[in-house]
């Protein structure tokens, strides 16, 4: 236990933060924890963790994705068109919806590992390319979601928020069997040294477009989840999420230069990031301030994270890391 | 024809009797061919929330401070329990969460202005299950299962189009149009209001200029307009008309009827130039009429589904400093600061005396 402990610590300090965050957001809530309070949360939580995870598969093979919010723009305009309809025609949306996230992370990735572009040139490059499509399908708000499956989707399974079921799906069906593959170790050999990878004879590049493949797919997913919260097509969804993506990995431990960070903790970062939100809600705290005191809790966070730099003996380590 | 004219006064009378069954028709005046919707009585005082969207321009800052002028009066007062207001910024799914909660903590009233006309489908079905009153105002929803409150935008490009034109005696050869956001559904319908008038006046040359509802555009693109066309017989304009009256005073253009918004500062450029018209406007105070029609529906009273207010308007004779505009507050503040019919408007000091903050 105490050596999970160790080797998890920037996740298991996130889960401490988010824990402690909840109690404070349930406890200033006017009616505290009800099934229904924490389907609103965590519907909140589970769209920007989703895009976290989008987020995190850039980030640990040592890129960034801006694409992320035009991704999710995308994504949700096509929702707004194909979710709807007799129960085959919407399982084929969904398909589609997810295929087209991928499509986006794949496109991505090309440009990454064959363009040979920096992935914050062509990732910013496509997201004006995927929110011009959005726009083109939806130049105004509109289209329509099934009420039916959105509720199944944003609504409680026996008192539990269908949300955090799928939260604890995602990391224990996708995460945890992935982190044991080849692929799972190759994402952390190539963001912590491209070169070592190479020269030890990994497929670099098939790592790098799978990891913003997967990245597409949670992009995607995540658009999708937001067409169940809002039953409604939006192309204008995209600047919030891209940068608060990014913010959520920070927070949730993993390391922008790549290689360190895990999935959960992109996840706990999200629901860190929101809860904050939440509590400012019911804070009274005027509205422009908000966005003024989560980045002060960011750059916080980074700087405690980045302080472990101290605590080394040797200062030649800090650049074996 | 006769037929015609039957069916016209059967429509009437009606409509007539459609009126007679709403709570006081005179404010709360109902949409053409809109249905009545029952309030379920329910015993006071009432929470009631108003969750605004985007905050950051003078109409939004202008509403917070109506409906909470509103909550202030001793005669609301005495029906409230708590009044809290949020703004979540520009995201639809924020703001479905902000009205989620409000529900979840058992508030009997919500008002909003939607960030997404189509998001709410899925929130109205939970608000009807838990028994709480939904009032979206200004940015109306796709819906016709709740009270919305708006102003007729077709009536009101209409009435200023109507207004020059009664101005100018019913003739006119050259008239300038300044135009809204483009792609907007409220754009879309104030424009056809004013073409609804404008249309069918005989060899009327009609200049359309985009002045995206802003003062810099609108100055702008009038400048344009009259270095290319010369002179018109009168002007309509949407929003920004101080820039639009701006680029005809640097022109030189001499003074003719116009119809504005109703900006502070264009009441009084209107009122100093002597230009004659109207000056009428979308007014914030409806975010009161929203909390009013909210608490006249937890009282049990039947409501239009879909109200249009009385249109807020001067005509240019009218103007008077210090009673419907204010040369000692900025040029920026709205005078729209009530809707006489509903209840007494707002004064300056009411409404300045809020803050933006949320609650």
């Amino acid at each position: 236990m105490r050596d999970f402990l160790r080797s998890n610590k920037r996740e298991a300090s996130a889960f401490v933060v988010l824990a402690g965050l909840l109690s404070l957001y349930l406890w200033s809530h006017p009616i505290g924890p009800t099934t229904y309070v924490m389907t609103i949360w965590a519907n909140q939580c589970l769209i920007l963790a989703l895009a976290a995870m989008a987020q995190f598969f850039a980030v640990i093979v040592r890129g960034i994705d801006l694409s992320v919010g035009a991704v999710m723009a995308l994504t949700n305009c096509i929702a707004s068109y194909m979710v709807i309809g007799s129960g085959i025609e919407m399982a084929f949306g969904v398909v589609v919806v997810i295929a087209a996230g991928i499509g986006c992370g794949l496109l991505n990735g090309l440009l990454v590992v064959y363009g040979r572009i920096q992935p914050i040139v062509a990732t910013l490059a496509t997201a004006s390319l995927f929110v011009g499509l959005a726009l083109l399908l939806r130049p105004t708000p509109g289209g329509q979601i099934d009420y039916d499956l959105a509720d199944a989707m944003t609504l409680d399974v026996l008192g539990m928020p269908t949300a955090l079921i799928m939260t604890a799906a995602i990391i224990l069906l996708i995460w945890v069997p992935l982190r044991r593959t080849g692929l799972g170790l190759g994402l952390y050999a190539v963001g912590s040294s491209e070169q070592a990878a190479f020269q030890s004879g990994m497929p670099v590049a098939k790592i790098k477009l799978a990891s913003f493949a997967m990245g597409g797919f949670f992009a995607g997913l995540a658009g999708l989840y937001f067409s169940f919260v809002t039953t409604t097509g939006d192309a204008g969804i995209g600047p919030n999420f891209t940068l608060n993506s990014i913010a959520a990995v920070v927070l949730g431990g993993v390391a922008l230069r790549g290689g360190i960070g895990t999935l959960t903790g992109a996840i706990a970062g999200a629901f860190i990031l929101k809860t904050i939100g939440a509590l400012m809600f019911f804070s009274g705290l005027p509205p422009l301030a908000q966005p003024f005191i989560e980045g002060l809790i960011l750059a916080g966070a980074i700087a405690i994270g980045g302080a472990d730099i101290l605590r080394i003996k040797n200062r030649l380590e800090a650049f074996g890391r | 024809m006769r037929k015609l004219l039957l069916g016209t006064a059967l429509a009437a009378i009606t409509g007539t009797g459609a009126f007679a069954e709403t709570y006081r028709s005179e404010c709360f005046a109902p949409a053409p061919g809109t249905r009545t919707i029952q309030g379920v009585a329910k015993d006071g005082p009432y929470k009631i929330a108003f969750v605004n969207g985007f905050a950051g321009n003078d109409w939004r800052i202008a509403a917070i401070q109506a409906s909470k002028a509103w909550a202030a009066r001793p005669e609301n007062a005495a029906n409230i329990e708590e009044f809290t207001v949020v703004s979540v910024g520009n995201d639809s799914a924020a703001q479905i969460s902000a009205i989620d909660n409000f529900i979840a903590a058992g508030y009997d009233a919500i008002t909003f202005i939607a960030v997404n006309p189509s998001a709410f489908e899925p929130v109205i079905r939970r608000a009807e299950r838990a028994g709480t009153v939904l009032v979206p105002f200004d940015n109306v929803l796709d819906t016709d299962k709740i009270v919305q409150v708006n102003e007729s935008q077709f009536e009101l490009g209409r009435l200023k189009a109507q207004a020059v034109m009664d101005e100018l005696g019913g003739t006119a050869s050259k008239i300038l149009m300044v135009n809204g956001l483009p792609g907007n559904a409220t754009d879309r319908d104030r424009r056809l209001g004013m073409m609804s008038v404008l249309e069918v006046v005989e060899g009327l040359e009609i200049v359309e200029v985009v002045g995206n509802w802003d003062t810099g555009t609108s100055q702008k693109v009038v400048a344009d307009a009259l270095a290319t066309h010369g002179q018109f017989d009168a002007v309509v304009s949407q929003h920004g008309s101080a820039g639009t009256i701006n680029a005809m005073q640097a022109a030189g253009h001499p003074i003719v009827p116009m119809g504005v918004d109703g900006e502070n500062g264009v009441r009084m450029l209107m009122d100093e130039l002597d230009i004659p018209g109207i000056s009428a406007a979308q007014a914030p105070a409806m975010s009161a009429i929203a909390l009013e029609a909210a608490v006249a529906l937890l009282q049990g009273n039947a409501l239009p589904q879909t109200i249009f207010l009385p249109i807020p308007q001067v005509n240019a004779a009218d103007l008077e400093a210090g009673v419907n505009y204010f040369p000692e507050l900025p040029q920026s503040f709205n005078t729209g600061t009530g809707f006489p019919d509903c209840f007494a408007p707002f004064t300056p000091e009411e409404l300045l005396g809020q803050s933006a903050d949320n609650t």
